[in-house]
């Protein structure tokens, strides 16, 4: 069995992972591993700290202790510069949190864009040092300028595009103008997810993504989560959908008093449950 | 004679119009200037408030910002202009004129009250707007500058607006240091003739109009800011 994991690519490395909110301890040692292409369900009384389990896997919250490995780099560590990580640790939240001041264009091509050109200035600033130390060096010896990749321009364009394309998929390309307001909550959960998408990301997390929803809104969400699933993404999902934790994640979790309870595919999980504390929820929920 | 003649006499042919047009020159001078200074000063001491402590500097900042709120909040406009002309101005040994001392009073006293009308409205903007940002993988600064910030403007201007007009009434008190304003004006004229009802009736006028006008200009402002909100 242990042969068999260890072929798959960790994202996330999760090791005795705490957080406590003043004297209230929530995480107490959280382990797990996430693989590529894992949708882990993460399920469990309300208050037993899942959203503040994912909220630590991207810094939302400062972690108090423990290992989160990504890419890696341990993002615990406070001299982890978390911006960068952070890019390709994609979040959708329960209240969307579309940027209101923003078109649903300009919400998907912000970040991309604003990225590319920090880093066109990082890339113009040290050439201008290069260029003053080159004054001093010999003809043989000067070093060569950095090369920017794409002028922003191009970034641009290219992130309209992309963004275009995710809008036809999930059929909103018409509200590529329109500001997050006018839209429906079902619509804007969807370009929630398209907006992380946009940034390419490795994982992303959902955080409770239909808790806010309508219920005749739930699906149009929930399939398009199953589609990203299909398509391989890896995907951390706190929710209270457990058709969805059923029918598409190919794990899921229960954490309560702060550790995880359970571990197990969904059938597993669900028809033989080992868990007491387990057994007494899912009597309740199912 | 009654009293609209003695005032109009003094008014129009006496020339009394002239003083009383430059003074309200100064008022609005003194209240527009220390505005801009109050936004100047306020966006920055709101900036340091909000930045996130986890470093020392950040936190002496904001215990320098603390003593000067609480001092130009904590004493009358007055005390703070008469403290200003003749204590600090002699003590350095300067000479500036009233109104100088008075547009930096004013914007001193101003930048107190509006870096505690941006930092709520900055704050007033959902937590989540930032973490959205944050998360997209933006810095804190450029997720304040792109999305929270620009949200806040439309929280921020309708206080902003009545702190303008407050201080253009407060302008009333800048004569306790020898500057001309268009309350000083219009005493004068009362003075002169013994005739205090026309004047002082015409001053309150002369504020209303001024106030009303704010208000309207206000309006159309704020009216801009609210294209893209609906419903949320």
């Amino acid at each position: 069995m242990s042969e068999i994991l260890n072929e798959k690519e960790t994202v996330l490395s999760v090791r005795n992972l705490r957080k406590s909110f003043g004297d209230l301890e929530v995480l107490r040692g959280v382990d797990i591993d996430i693989f590529k292409g894992d949708v882990v369900a993460v399920i469990g009384p309300s208050g037993c700290g899942k959203s503040t389990f994912l909220r630590c896997l991207n810094c939302l919250e400062d972690a108090d202790g423990g290992e989160i490995m990504f890419d890696g780099e341990n993002l615990v560590d406070m001299k982890v510069d978390i911006n960068v990580h952070r890019q390709k640790i994609g979040m959708v939240f329960q209240q969307f949190n579309l940027f209101n001041n923003l078109t649903v264009m300009q919400n998907i091509t912000l970040a991309p864009v604003l990225i590319a050109k920090k880093k066109i200035a990082k890339i113009k600033c040290k050439n201008r040092w290069i260029k003053l130390a080159n004054l001093f060096k010999g003809k043989d010896k000067k070093k060569p300028l950095l090369e920017i990749e794409k002028p922003i321009e191009v970034v641009q364009k290219e992130s309209e595009e992309k963004a275009i394309d995710l809008l036809k998929r999930i059929g909103l390309e018409d509200k590529a103008n329109v500001y997050p307001a006018t839209l429906s909550g079902g619509q804007k959960q969807r370009i929630a997810i398209v907006r992380a998408l946009a940034m390419e990301p490795k994982v992303i997390l959902f955080d409770e993504p239909t808790s806010a929803l309508d219920p005749e809104m739930v699906g149009e969400v929930l399939d398009l989560m199953t589609e990203l699933a299909k398509d391989g993404m890896t995907m951390v999902v706190v929710t209270h959908e457990m058709g969805f934790a059923k029918e598409v994640a190919n794990r899921v979790i229960f954490i309560d008093e702060g550790v995880v309870k359970e571990d197990a595919p969904p059938k597993e999980f669900f028809l033989n449950p080992k868990n007491e504390r387990l057994k007494e929820f899912l009597s309740k929920v199912l | 004679m009654n009293s609209f003649e003695i005032f109009y006499r003094e008014f129009i042919t006496k020339g009394g119009y002239k003083t009383a047009l430059e003074g309200l020159l100064v008022t609005i001078e003194i209240a527009v200037l220390g505005l801009i200074i109050g936004i100047v000063l306020g966006t920055l001491i709101a900036l340091v408030k909000i930045m996130p402590k986890y470093k020392r500097l950040p936190r002496i900042l904001e215990k320098v910002c603390d003593v000067y709120v609480g001092f130009f909040r904590g004493t009358p406009m007055v005390v703070q202009l008469l403290l200003g002309y003749f204590v600090l101005l002699p003590a350095l040994g300067i000479s500036v004129d009233g109104v100088m001392v008075a547009i930096i009073i004013f914007g001193l006293n101003s930048g107190a009250y509006v870096s505690e009308i941006m930092r709520a409205g900055i704050q007033s903007v959902d937590v989540g707007q930032l973490e959205a940002g944050r998360a997209l993988g933006l810095t804190y600064w450029s997720a304040m500058l792109k999305v929270v910030i620009p949200q806040s403007v439309k929280n921020i201007l309708p206080t902003l607006g009545n702190e303008f007009i407050v201080l253009i009434k407060e302008t009333s008190v800048v004569s306790f240091i020898a500057v001309v304003d268009v309350t000083k004006a219009f005493k004068a004229i009362g003075d002169a003739t013994y005739e205090y009802l026309v004047p002082y009736i015409a001053l309150a006028l002369v504020y209303l109009v001024l106030v009303l006008l704010i208000t309207w200009g206000l309006r159309v402002i704020e009216r801009r800011f609210k294209k893209n909100e609906r419903n949320s």
